[in-house]
C-alpha cells in the first residue's frame, strides 16, 4: 500500500497527470523487467500502473504485443509483493481479451484463491473467470463451487458476481452451482445475499415455475439484505408484470409491505415498482404515492432526487396521481441542487395547467445553462410533451429551443432539440415556417454532420411546400461553399428537391448545380450531375420517381444481389425489382424500449441495429435446396403462434411470400424431456388453388430444442381472390421415447404420432410489402393512368375513426403515407393515404375516406396496375 | 559487483536465488517433485493436473530457486519455451514406467535442446527418471540410451533414478543441480 500511497501524493504536489507523456513502446520497453531472474517490486508496479494506464485510455495491443507482456507478467507471480500481485491480476483482466494462451495462469490462479492470503483469493478469482473459457471451466468448477460457500464474504461475492459473469458463455456449468448459490442466499452478510440472488435468479429466469417458487420462498424468508430485497422486489414486479395476476396477488402483497420496510432504499424500490405497474389501480398507488412525497421532503438529496426522477417518469401515465403533489415538487424548483430542480420543474410541466407554462419557463431558463447535457435533454422532451399538448403555446417553446440551440452542447442534446421541433412541425403547421427558420439558422453554425445532413434533407421535404421556398434555398446553398462533403451532397440533394417541386426556381436551381458539378467530391459531383439531367429532362413523372420519392429498397440487400450479379453474368442488365424493399420500423419497438427502463435487472448490451427481417431470413432459406430458384424473397411477416405457448410442443409459423410461391417455416419446440421427436413435419390441408410444391421435414428434434421444418406452396395461378385463405394444419412425427437426463434413446423403434395445430391463415398483408411514400399525392397523380376501383362500405363495428384506421391499416398491410394514421381529436371526418407493393412488384395506392356517424363509413378507392390486385383488394375489405 | 558483495556470495553468506524450469510431458511426476522440495508446512495434501504453470520456491544450500513448474499437457507444451530465456536450470521429469511415450520424451526434448534460447547456453540438465517404484519401469541407463543423451556434450547434464512419491533419489539431483548451478555462477562472476 505504501508506494501506492506515495503515488498518490505525487499527483497532487505535481497538479499534473504523471501519466500524461507515456507512450506505448516505451511502456513495452519497461516491461522488460519483468523478466529478470530476481523480481524488483519496486520498479514493477509502476510499470504495471503505466500499462493499464494505457490500456484504460484505449490505447490497443496488437495480439503479439499483448502476449509478449502477458507472458513476461505472468514471470511476476514468483514474487510475494502483495501490491505487485494484486496489479498481476489487474493486468490479467486486462490483457485476458486480447493475449494468446491465457489460460497459461490458471494453475496460479486457483492456486491463489485456495490459499491462505485473503487479500488475493477475491481478485485471483475474478481474474481467474476472466481468463477462462467454456472448456476450461470444468477445470476449475470445484474450486468455483467451494469459494461460492467459502466463509469470507468478499471471496464469496467474487465468486458469485464471477459465476454470473460466466453464464454468458457458459451457462451449464454455471447451472451446476445452484446449490452453492443458494446456500449463500442465507449468508449474512448483505452484499453476499445479494450477489447469491441475482446469481440464482439469472440461472432460473427462463423457467418460470422456478422463479415463482424462488419468489415465494424468499418473501417469506425476510432476507437480511436491502440491495436483496431491492432486487426481489423487481423480480417480483416483473412476475406481476408477465402474470396476468390480479393485484391482490400474494407478490403485490409483498411490494406493498416492502413500503413500510426499514430501509429507504427498500422503500424507494418498493414505491418506483408500483407506480410502474402497469395496471395499478389508483387506490393501491396512494400509498407509494405517499412514500415518494415524504422523500420529496426528505433531507438526503439521493432521496429527493430519486422521488423526483420516478415523479418524472410516471407524470405521463398516472398524471393525476403526480399532480396531487405538485406542491411538494413547487418547493423543489428552488432546490439547491440542479438535477432535482430541473427534474421537478418539468415534471410540472409534464401535469400542469396552460396558465403556468410561461411562469415555469421562465424559472428553467435561468438556470438551464448550469446542468447537464443530460438534464437538458429531459428538459427538452419536457418542452415537447408540452407542445403537443398545448399548442399555442408554441411561441414561447419555439423562442426557448431555437435559444437552446444556440447554446454549447452535445451530439444528443443537439439531435434532441432538432427532434422536437421537427416534431412539433410536423404536428402544428402554424409553427413550421418559424421552425424551419430556426433550423436554418442552426445549420449555419452546426459542428455535428449527423444533424446538419437530417436538417438539409427535412427543409428539402418541407422548403418547397412553403409560401416562400426561395428563402430557404440562400441556407441550402451557404452549405455547399461552407461545409465538409458528406453535408455538401444532402445540401444538393436538398436544393434537387426545391428544383422538382417549385417550376418557377428550377433556372435558378440549374446554374446552382452546375456550379456542384466542379465540386472537389465525388459524391457531390455524381449528385449534382444526377440531380442537374433529371431536372433538365423537364419530365415530372421522371422527377417523381428519381427525386421526390426515390425507389426505397433495402440497402443490404441491394449489395448483396449487386454483388452477386459482378460475379455471374453481366450481360443482362440489373433488375432493381429484384431488390427487397426497405423495411419499415415499426415506432412501437422504440416505446417498448423506453417503458422497460429502470424497471428489471439489466438490459444487456445495446442491440445490434435492426436489419430488416426480409434480410435476415433471405440468408436462412437461400441455403435450402429448392428456395433459391424461386426469386428473390418478397415479404416476411410476423410469427404467428400455433399452439398455445405452454404445451408439449410448441409450434410457431412464419410466412415467407415470393413473387409466385410461400414458403411456410414452422419452428418447433418439444418441450418434453423424455421425448425425441424425428421425421417432424407439418401436414398442410391447403385451400382451393394451391399447390404443395415441397415439404422439407426437419430429421430429429431432441428435448429442448428448436428445430425447423419448411412446406413449400404455389400460390393458386390467375386466381388472386382465392391466394386468401385459411389451411389446416397437422404437426406429424415419429416419437421416440428417451431418458431425460441423458437425451438418448431407450429403443430404436419409435411410433408415429400427430399433434393438431391452430388453423393458418394467408391474408392479403402477407402477400404486400409496406413502401412508405414521401410524397403521396405525387405518386397518386402519376397513378392516374393505372386501373381505379372505388367502392364504399360500413364498418359497423367499429366505433371510432381511430380504431377504424388501425384496423383497416393491420389488415391491408399497407404504410400509411403522410401521417394520415393519426386522427386529430374531434374530428368527424379523415382521409388515410396509404401505399404498398404487391407480390410481383405491383404498387398499390390507396385512398381511404372515413365518416363517423353511427359506425363507420368508408370510401375505399384503389389505384393499380393491375385490376386483379386492385379487384382483390376491394372485394378483400368487404 | 563490488568486491565485498562477491566475497558474501563466495562464503555463502548471502542467498543467491535462481529460476529453474520445469518441464516434461503430463502425468510424469512434475508437481509431485517440486512439492516433495517444499518445506513440510508449505506442502499441499494433493496434487492435481497442472493447468498452465505455477510458481514454487525451496531451497537447497543456501540456494533459493524459484520452480516455474510447467503443465505438461499437450496442448500446453508449446508454452514451454517463453520461459526459457531467464532459466538457471532445468529439471527435466520423465515417467519411467510409461515406455510407450518415451518416442515423444525424445521429440519434445530435441525441441527443447534446438531452441534458439537453449542451445547457446551452457544451462544444466537435471533428468529424473521418475516412478522408479513402478515394475514396468526401465532404468535410468536405458532411459538415457533410448534418448541419445550422450549426445548432448555442450551441456552439463545427470540423470537420476527417483520415486517422487517416498523422496528417494530427489536429494541426490537437486544437489547435483546446485552445484552445477554455483559453479556456472561463480565462473559468470
Amino acid at each position: 500500500m505504501s508506494s501506492f500511497k506515495r503515488d498518490k501524493k505525487e499527483e497532487e504536489d505535481g497538479g499534473g497527470n504523471p501519466f500524461q507523456n507515456i507512450e506505448r513502446t516505451t511502456v513495452l520497453q519497461e516491461a522488460r523487467i519483468f523478466n529478470e531472474t530476481s523480481v524488483n517490486p519496486r520498479k514493477c508496479t509502476p510499470v504495471l500502473t503505466k500499462l493499464l494506464y494505457l490500456l484504460n485510455q484505449g490505447e490497443t495491443l496488437s495480439v503479439k504485443e499483448a502476449t509478449d507482456v502477458f507472458f513476461a507478467m505472468t514471470k511476476l507471480f514468483q514474487s510475494r509483493d502483495v501490491i505487485l500481485r494484486r496489479m498481476v491480476y489487474l493486468g490479467i483482466k486486462e490483457l485476458s481479451a486480447i493475449a494468446d494462451d491465457v489460460i497459461i495462469v490458471t494453475s496460479s490462479l486457483t492456486k491463489d484463491m485456495t490459499g491462505k492470503e485473503d487479500m488475493y483469493r477475491a481478485a485471483a478469482i475474478r481474474a481467474l473467470c476472466s481468463i477462462t473459457d467454456a472448456t476450461m471451466l470444468q477445470a476449475i468448477e470445484r474450486y468455483m463451487k467451494q469459494a461460492i460457500v467459502d466463509r469470507n464474504p468478499a471471496v464469496s461475492s467474487a465468486a458469485l458476481v464471477s459465476s454470473l459473469h460466466m453464464t454468458k458463455f457458459a451457462p451449464d456449468v454455471v447451472k451446476r452451482w445452484v446449490n452453492e448459490a443458494q446456500e449463500a442466499v442465507n449468508s449474512d452478510n448483505i452484499m453476499v445475499q445479494y450477489h447469491a440472488l441475482g446469481l440464482l435468479y439469472h440461472i432460473r429466469k427462463s423457467d418460470r415455475l422456478a422463479v415463482t417458487k424462488l419468489v415465494a420462498k424468499l418473501t417469506r424468508m425476510s432476507l437480511k439484505s436491502p440491495y436483496a430485497v431491492c432486487m426481489l422486489i423487481r423480480i417480483t414486479a416483473k412476475l406481476l408484470e408477465e402474470d396476468d395476476a390480479t393485484n391482490d396477488s400474494p407478490y403485490f402483497e409483498f411490494i406493498e409491505s416492502c413500503l413500510r420496510h426499514k430501509s429507504e432504499m427498500v422503500m424507494y424500490e418498493a414505491a418506483h415498482a408500483i407506480v410502474n405497474l402497469k395496471r395499478t389501480t389508483n387506490r393501491e398507488l396512494i400509498p407509494a404515492i405517499s412514500i415518494l412525497q415524504l422523500m420529496c421532503g426528505s433531507s438526503k438529496p439521493t432521496l429527493r432526487f430519486a422521488a423526483v426522477r420516478t415523479f418524472n417518469q410516471v407524470a405521463i401515465s398516472h398524471p393525476a396521481a403526480v399532480a396531487s403533489c405538485n406542491l411538494d415538487l413547487e418547493n423543489l424548483i428552488t432546490d439547491s441542487n440542479r438535477s432535482i430542480a430541473t427534474l421537478a420543474i418539468t415534471t410540472l410541466l409534464k401535469t400542469g395547467a396552460e396558465s403556468s407554462v410561461d411562469r415555469l419557463m421562465k424559472q428553467i431558463a435561468t438556470f438551464v445553462s448550469e446542468i447537464s447535457d443530460e438534464f437538458k435533454v429531459v428538459v427538452v422532451q419536457a418542452i415537447r410533451a408540452l407542445a403537443l399538448k398545448f399548442p399555442r403555446k408554441h411561441g414561447v417553446l419555439m423562442n426557448f429551443l431555437s435559444a437552446m440551440l444556440r447554446d454549447e452542447g452535445g451530439l444528443e442534446y443537439k439531435a434532441s432539440i432538432a427532434d422536437t421541433i421537427i416534431t412539433i412541425i410536423e404536428d402544428n403547421p402554424e409553427t413550421k415556417e418559424i421552425g424551419l427558420a430556426h433550423l436554418c439558422e442552426f445549420i449555419e453554425d452546426c459542428e455535428h454532420i449527423s444533424l446538419a445532413v437530417r436538417i438539409l434533407h427535412l427543409l428539402g421535404k418541407e422548403g418547397p411546400k412553403t409560401k416562400q421556398p426561395s428563402r430557404y434555398i440562400r441556407f441550402v446553398y451557404n452549405r455547399v461553399i461552407l461545409e465538409c462533403p458528406s453535408i455538401r451532397a444532402a445540401a444538393v440533394s436538398a436544393m434537387a428537391q426545391f428544383g422538382a417541386s417549385c417550376p418557377d426556381l428550377l433556372e435558378n436551381i440549374q446554374v446552382l448545380l452546375a456550379r456542384c458539378q466542379m465540386d472537389s467530391d465525388d459524391e457531390v459531383r455524381d449528385r449534382a450531375t444526377y440531380y442537374s439531367s433529371i431536372l433538365g429532362t423537364l419530365d415530372k413523372s421522371l422527377y417523381n420517381s428519381y427525386i421526390l420519392d426515390p425507389p426505397q429498397v433495402s440497402v443490404t440487400s441491394l449489395e448483396r444481389l449487386l454483388k452477386e450479379y459482378s460475379h455471374a453474368d453481366t450481360r443482362e442488365p440489373f433488375d432493381i425489382k429484384s431488390v427487397p424493399l426497405a423495411a419499415i420500423p415499426s415506432p412501437d419497438e422504440h416505446e417498448v424500449k423506453q417503458k422497460s427502463e429502470g424497471m428489471l435487472v439489466s438490459q444487456g448490451p445495446a442491440k445490434p441495429a435492426p436489419v430488416s427481417r426480409e434480410e435476415n431470413y433471405a440468408e436462412k432459406l437461400s441455403a435450402i435446396p429448392g428456395i433459391q430458384t424461386l426469386g428473390p424473397l418478397f415479404r416476411t411477416s410476423d410469427v404467428v403462434e400455433l399452439t398455445e405457448s405452454e404445451t408439449e410442443y410448441f409450434v410457431r409459423c412464419i410466412k415467407h411470400c415470393y413473387s409466385n410461391h410461400v414458403v411456410l417455416q414452422f419452428d418447433c419446440l418439444n418441450t418434453l424431456s423424455d421425448q425425441l421427436l424425428e421425421n417432424v413435419r407439418v401436414q398442410l390441408e391447403p385451400s382451393e388453388g394451391y399447390e404443395i410444391l415441397d415439404e422439407i421435414p426437419c430429421p430429429k428434434l431432441p428435448y429442448n430444442e428448436t428445430g425447423t421444418t419448411y412446406v413449400i406452396l404455389k400460390f393458386p395461378e390467375n386466381d388472386l381472390p382465392n391466394s386468401i385463405g385459411t389451411f389446416g394444419a397437422v404437426l406429424k412425427f415419429i416419437v421416440k421415447d428417451c431418458d431425460p437426463t441423458t437425451g438418448l434413446p431407450d429403443t430404436d423403434e419409435g411410433y408415429e404420432d400427430e399433434y393438431m395445430l391452430e388453423d393458418l391463415e394467408i391474408t392479403l398483408g402477407d402477400q404486400i410489402q409496406k413502401i412508405n411514400k414521401v410524397n403521396w399525392a405525387a405518386a397518386w397523380e402519376e397513378a392516374a393512368s393505372f386501373i381505379e376501383m372505388e367502392d364504399t362500405y360500413s364498418l359497423s363495428s367499429m366505433n371510432s375513426l381511430d380504431e377504424a384506421v388501425k384496423n383497416i391499416i393491420q389488415f391491408l398491410g399497407l404504410q400509411p403515407a403522410e401521417r394520415t394514421d393519426k386522427v386529430p381529436e374531434g374530428k368527424n371526418i379523415h382521409t388515410l393515404l396509404l401505399a404498398g407493393q404487391f407480390r410481383g412488384g405491383i404498387d398499390i395506392l390507396v385512398r381511404a375516406k372515413l365518416a363517423l356517424s353511427d359506425g363507420v363509413t368508408m370510401q375505399l378507392t384503389v389505384r393499380s396496375p393491375d385490376d386483379n390486385v386492385a379487384e382483390l383488394i376491394t372485394s378483400a375489405v368487404g | 559487483m563490488g568486491l565485498f558483495q562477491k566475497l558474501a556470495h563466495f562464503l555463502g553468506v548471502k542467498k543467491r536465488e535462481v529460476n529453474v524450469l520445469v518441464v516434461g510431458l503430463n502425468n510424469s511426476g512434475k508437481s509431485t517433485v517440486i512439492n516433495k522440495f517444499k518445506n513440510e508446512e508449505d506442502r499441499v495434501a494433493e496434487i492435481v493436473p497442472t493447468v498452465g504453470f505455477s510458481v514454487e520456491r525451496f531451497q537447497n544450500q543456501n540456494l533459493a530457486f524459484t520452480a516455474f513448474d510447467m503443465s505438461g499437457h499437450g496442448r500446453y507444451r508449446d508454452l514451454w519455451e517463453h520461459y526459457y530465456k531467464d532459466c538457471n536450470g532445468i529439471i527435466f521429469v520423465i515417467d519411467s514406467s510409461d515406455r510407450l511415450r518415451l518416442v515423444v520424451v525424445k521429440e519434445e526434448l530435441d525441441l527443447l535442446l534446438q531452441h534458439p534460447d537453449v542451445c547457446n547456453r551452457k544451462l544444466p540438465i537435471l533428468f529424473f527418471a521418475n516412478k522408479m517404484d513402478s515394475k514396468e519401469a526401465l532404468s535410468s541407463v536405458k532411459i538415457a540410451a533410448a534418448l541419445g543423451l550422450d549426445k548432448i556434450m555442450d551441456k552439463p547434464w545427470h540423470i537420476s533414478a527417483s520415486n517422487a512419491l517416498t523422496g528417494e533419489g530427489l536429494q541426490e539431483g537437486v544437489e547435483w543441480l546446485t552445484q552445477q548451478i554455483r559453479e556456472l555462477i561463480l565462473t559468470k562472476n
